[in-house]
């Protein structure tokens, strides 16, 4: 018998082994990398900028923060002309009064906002206590009913005021979004936004995605489609069309959508439109706030 | 006298027909051939097509004479050409989500925007571009 | 004649008969089917009445709240609703149950339409631009 044989065989068996083990690990890489390429928020974020990119190449990545004027050279002109003077400027100043304004109980917003009020680009979060994404708007009011007031309407009124002061402070710092991937509550939200974001809905049919990314760039009727990476940079904003002509939310902005496709819009600042807010804010990441905005 | 019965009985045959025809709630009427087409209901179409509260078709298309039209969907010439088969052009407008589900067009039938009969009367107009 | 041919005879005739009776039931059935067919359809467009108005907006309710339970509901389905409660109040019934009728096949479309994404589908358009 070759005294050589038996070594031999356990050194085949040790590479056979060790072949075994890298197969292993490799499959397990590519099962993870099979799965995070379909949901990760970074992932999403690449792909919008990317399909952008490639729709739109000459447009800078810090263009996207002025929505449809991005693309819109025309309704840009007519932009600009409205940037001289302002329309939101005089709701930035009521805002600061209120601010400053102290509650009934004697204490007030800078109580609830020790760091305020540039805060704008701290919302939306995974807020891990409540188990929710927390926004801006629902904060303040979560300070306001702690102090014994009386929260503020969502959608219109006197809560754009207060967020026009924190977004006009806050323009220039960057959209900065996280989603803690250990925290499984935080994805699912997270995730439920981008499926409201995907899903066609009302008599219409249509889902954010069929105007802002299958056709964006085109128009309805006179308007142009604007991007979604962008979107949520610009604050509340004022709209000059007939039954705005005031500055508005962005819940309030998600309901007109939603009323325009035909669909029963969701209940501002309920999980529907936070957890979409999250995802399409996660989008916008790396771009600076300019808000509040003014937009036809 | 005989004259006016057979005058009166095939007019309440051709009324029940069309009575029928626009009851039946069926997606896909067949065309009745007609040799031409009324030019009122060709009118009624255009009204439905371009008016902002129905078809509103100039959202997304553009139609020669339509004011402010949209792009997002092809224009509207040469419909004949486009469909010979002028059933096709009455599926496509019922429910564009049939051939293609990633379409963004509007089922207009399936959703029940419009009517069998307002359809009908759009398909008239349509393949008169 | 032989044996056979008597034998298919006598099959030819009993097939012949039972044809007979066959059509004779066809033709009854259709008979039958036609009254009360048309009965119920005359009994359903009559029945114009503040019950069928109230068991139609129950009914539209119904599909409604089926359909906002998975977020699918339409813009003007409550609206529709609302409506076909006027009218059935203002004894308007036709109307009523027009309305509600309307926004039940409205309640039932959107839930269909909500169902039937359950499962998030990124569209072509847009997968590619994960690779």
């Amino acid at each position: 018998m070759d005294p050589v044989e038996p070594m031999q065989t356990q050194l085949l068996t040790a590479t056979g082994r060790e072949t075994m083990k890298k197969l292993l690990i490799s499959l397990a890489v590519l099962l993870i990398t099979a799965v995070s390429a379909q949901a990760g928020p970074e992932e999403d974020r690449m792909a919008f900028i990317k399909y952008y990119k490639s729709k739109f190449p000459n447009v800078p990545m810090e263009e996207y923060a002025n929505g449809a004027y991005a693309i819109d050279p025309v309704g840009r002109e007519n932009w600009e002309a409205i940037e001289e003077f302002p329309p939101y400027e005089p709701f930035i100043d009521r805002g600061q009064v209120m601010w400053e304004t102290p509650f009934a109980n004697g204490k007030g917003y800078k109580d609830c906002f020790p760091d305020g009020p540039v805060i704008a680009h701290h919302y939306p979060h995974w807020d891990k206590k409540q188990k929710m994404v927390m926004t801006l708007p629902l904060a303040l009011n979560q300070c306001r009913e702690a102090n014994g007031e009386k929260p503020l309407k969502y959608k219109k009124g006197p809560i754009n005021n207060i967020l026009s002061y924190i977004a006009f402070q806050s323009r220039g710092q960057v959209v900065n979004v996280k989603v803690p991937m250990d925290d499984p509550d935080a994805v699912a939200a997270y995730e439920d936004g981008k499926k409201f974001y995907f899903t066609r809905r009302g008599q219409l049919n249509f889902s954010c995605a069929s105007c802002h990314v299958q056709n964006t760039g085109l128009k309805v009727r006179t308007e142009i489609l604007s991007p979604s990476v962008g979107h949520v940079t610009h604050w509340p904003t004022y709209r000059s069309k007939v039954d705005w002509s005031t500055v508005g939310t962005l819940h309030r902005r998600f309901t007109g959508c939603n009323k325009n496709i035909r669909a029963k819009p969701m209940k501002a600042q309920g999980p529907e439109y936070r957890n979409l807010e999250y995802f399409l804010s996660y989008l916008s990441n790396g771009l600076e706030l300019n808000g509040p905005g003014a937009r036809k | 006298m005989i004259k006016m019965v057979r005058l009166v009985s095939t007019l309440v045959v051709i009324t029940s027909a069309a009575w029928l025809t626009a009851c039946s709630n069926k997606p896909m009427t067949k065309e009745v051939p007609v040799a031409k087409v009324d030019p009122a209901i060709v009118a009624a179409g255009k009204a439905i097509a371009t008016g902002r509260s129905k078809g509103n078709c100039l959202a997304c298309h553009m139609i020669e004479e339509g004011e402010s039209p949209g792009n997002i969907g092809p224009p509207l010439i040469a419909m004949k050409a486009r469909f010979p088969d002028k059933a096709k052009l009455r599926a496509q407008i019922w429910d564009a989500t049939a051939v293609n589900p990633e379409s963004a067009m509007v089922p207009f039938g399936r959703l029940q925007v419009l009517s069998d009969d307002e359809i009908d009367k759009v398909v008239e107009y349509i393949w008169t571009l | 004649m032989s044996l056979l041919d008597k034998h298919s005879i006598r099959q030819s005739e009993n097939l012949e008969r039972t044809m007979k009776s066959v059509q004779r039931w066809v033709a009854a059935a259709i008979v039958i089917g036609l009254m009360v067919g048309s009965t119920a359809l005359l009994a359903g467009e009559m029945k114009v009445d503040a019950a069928t108005a109230s068991e139609a907006i129950a009914q539209a309710e119904a599909a409604q709240k089926k359909a906002d339970s998975v977020n699918g509901e339409w813009r003007d389905t409550g609206k529709f609703i609302k409506n076909a409660k006027k009218a059935a109040e203002a004894g308007d019934y036709a109307k009523a149950i027009r309305l509600a009728k309307k926004a039940e096949s409205e309640g039932n479309l959107g839930y269909q339409q909500a169902v039937s994404q359950s499962e998030l589908k990124i569209p072509s358009y847009f997968k590619a631009m994960y690779q």
